[in-house]
């Protein structure tokens, strides 16, 4: 196996109003890839082409070692992969489902799908129509785990579920790392789920891939610092600073490259600074984005 | 050919869609056991729901197999399974056409029965029998094919509005050709020119509509 579940290299696809540019995406067998991205940002898209689904103009596809779309068939058979808008059939029972995926994949694994079937407190026997939508997912999940696939490709499998529904899912596919060989690509545009999951992240806006990396890394470069500058006194633009926000003698600025010396630099500038503070995912998130387009607006 | 996915994939749309064939199937041999008996009322009544039941088969087949599972969203969850765009068009083709040609064969076989057991129906009439069921099978090829490949539910439903347009104009067309009227006066059936090159364009339409669904499938870039 090669050492890469996922290798995305130069990938592009143009649509009339969107395009996907020079996507450049990794994902090391083993780790859980979180793909961060607003609503429209190109994470389907990218997540489809992947999967084979869609073929992309430009660049190359590697999946688990195979090319993709040419190679999808081969590629599917270890990829479990589950989707916001994927339905199963409203009219057929969980059970019907469980056999039917059963007899396609000789690597089902009945036993764990019977502990799943317990764990997310679904009846076997039960329409697909009478579930509730976090039932639903839960059903995807369980059919896509149940198989013990290589590399699981999640598209927003955790939107519109509540609280204690989400928390079972991201619970199960941390159990599902236990297995070292195997890797998670899970797209969101709720950071709060990829920060509790993820190893590593990427941030995709306009079909654009911002930052890509591992997460622990990436969350420490970035901090915000609190400051106070006198009136009459001028900050340089120092190197690391993506922005400062001016309230008055109070403002914030966000680095991206944070060090020790930063401080330092400010407070040598005539500024004070009042604190250095980490920031969540989310307010990582919303300032790479929204510093990212003023970039490509400049 | 990943043969045992695409067999799966088949025995799930038989399964999904079997209430439907069962209920059209029934509906079928009720009118031709309508047309069994005496009479001119009972043989146009069972011939009219005869047809209609295939006809009504062959529009709605499509668009429950193929186009509810796009509209539906079950595309995605079929297409993550380890199949190629390509097989899951072979194996649309085969579920559907199947599913309407075990049905439709059985009718015919049902409407020779009639025709050939019993001594109300002429025996002139089964080339025509065998023409006009030609001709719907074109339809449902049509719309099943406009199904399997059309990006979105107005492909089939085009393709259902001209065919069911064209059943009545055609079977009436075909009602008024010299030849025909004459040899529907005959007392056993006659395989006339006419009939045999009509059944030769049937089949060579069938089979041309099937290649370019799988030719316009072969095309696509974006599958879901």
């Amino acid at each position: 196996m090669t050492d890469l579940a996922i290798d995305l290299q130069g990938v592009g696809k143009t649509y009339r109003y969107f395009a996907l540019e020079n996507i450049r995406l990794q994902v090391p067998a083993g780790t859980i890839m979180g793909l961060i991205g607003p609503n429209g940002a190109g994470k389907s898209t990218t997540i489809r082409i992947l999967m084979g689904l869609i073929h992309q103009e430009r660049g190359e596809v590697r999946v688990l070692g195979h090319r993709m779309p040419a190679e999808q068939v081969a590629a599917k058979w270890d990829i479990g992969f589950a989707s916001e808008d994927m339905r199963l059939y409203d009219s057929l029972t969980l059970a019907w489902h469980m056999n039917f995926i059963a007899s396609i994949y000789p690597k089902w694994d009945a036993a764990y799908a019977q502990l799943l079937l317990k764990r997310f407190g679904l009846h076997a026997e039960q329409k697909i129509k009478g579930l509730s939508h976090g039932q639903r997912v839960k059903a995807v999940l369980l059919l896509i785990l149940a198989r013990r696939p290589k590399l699981l490709v999640l598209d927003e499998p955790t939107t519109g579920l509540d609280p204690v529904a989400r928390h079972e899912v991201l619970r199960e596919l941390t159990d599902v790392m236990a297995d070292e060989d195997r890797s998670i690509l899970f797209s969101s545009h709720n950071t709060q789920d990829v920060e509790q999951i993820s190893d590593r992240i990427t941030f995709i806006d306009r079909g654009r891939i911002i930052d890509s990396m591992d997460k622990e890394a990436y969350m420490d470069r970035w901090r915000r610092l609190r400051l106070e500058i006198p009136a009459g006194i001028e900050v340089p633009a120092l190197p690391g600073v993506i922005g400062i926000k001016r309230s008055g003698r109070l403002a914030v600025a966000i680095a991206n490259e944070f060090a020790p010396d930063l401080a330092n630099a400010y407070e040598t500038s005539g500024a004070r600074v009042h604190a250095v503070e980490n920031m969540t995912l989310e307010e990582i998130f919303v300032a790479n984005v929204e510093h990212s387009r003023e970039e490509v607006n400049s | 050919m990943n043969r045992s996915v695409v067999g799966a994939l088949v025995l799930k749309d038989w399964r999904l869609q079997r209430p439907s064939i069962l209920f059209s199937s029934a509906v079928g041999a009720l009118s031709l056991g309508m047309s069994y008996f005496k009479g001119e009322v009972p043989f146009v009544l069972g011939g009219v729901w005869f047809f209609v039941s295939i006809i009504v088969l062959g529009c709605m087949l499509p668009v429950a197999n193929v186009v509810n599972e796009r509209k539906k969203q079950n595309l995605a969850f079929v297409m993550s399974l380890p199949v190629s765009a390509m097989q899951y068009t072979t194996s649309k083709v085969i579920s559907t056409f199947g599913m309407f040609l075990i049905p439709w064969l059985a009718l015919l076989a049902a409407a020779l029965m009639v025709i050939l057991g019993g001594h109300v129906i002429p025996h002139s009439i089964i080339p025509t029998v065998f023409v006009l069921e030609g001709f719907v099978l074109m339809g449902f090829c049509l719309i099943a094919g406009a199904a399997i490949a059309g990006e979105n539910e107005a492909w089939p439903m085009t393709a259902t509005l001209v065919c069911n347009s064209s059943y009545g104009v055609g079977f009436y067309l075909f009602g008024r050709i010299p030849e025909i009227q004459h040899d529907w006066a005959s007392p056993a059936a006659i395989w006339s020119p006419i009939i045999q090159r009509l059944l030769i364009i049937e089949v060579a339409v069938v089979l041309l509509i099937i290649g370019l669904t799988f030719f316009i499938q072969s095309r696509k870039r974006d599958f879901v």
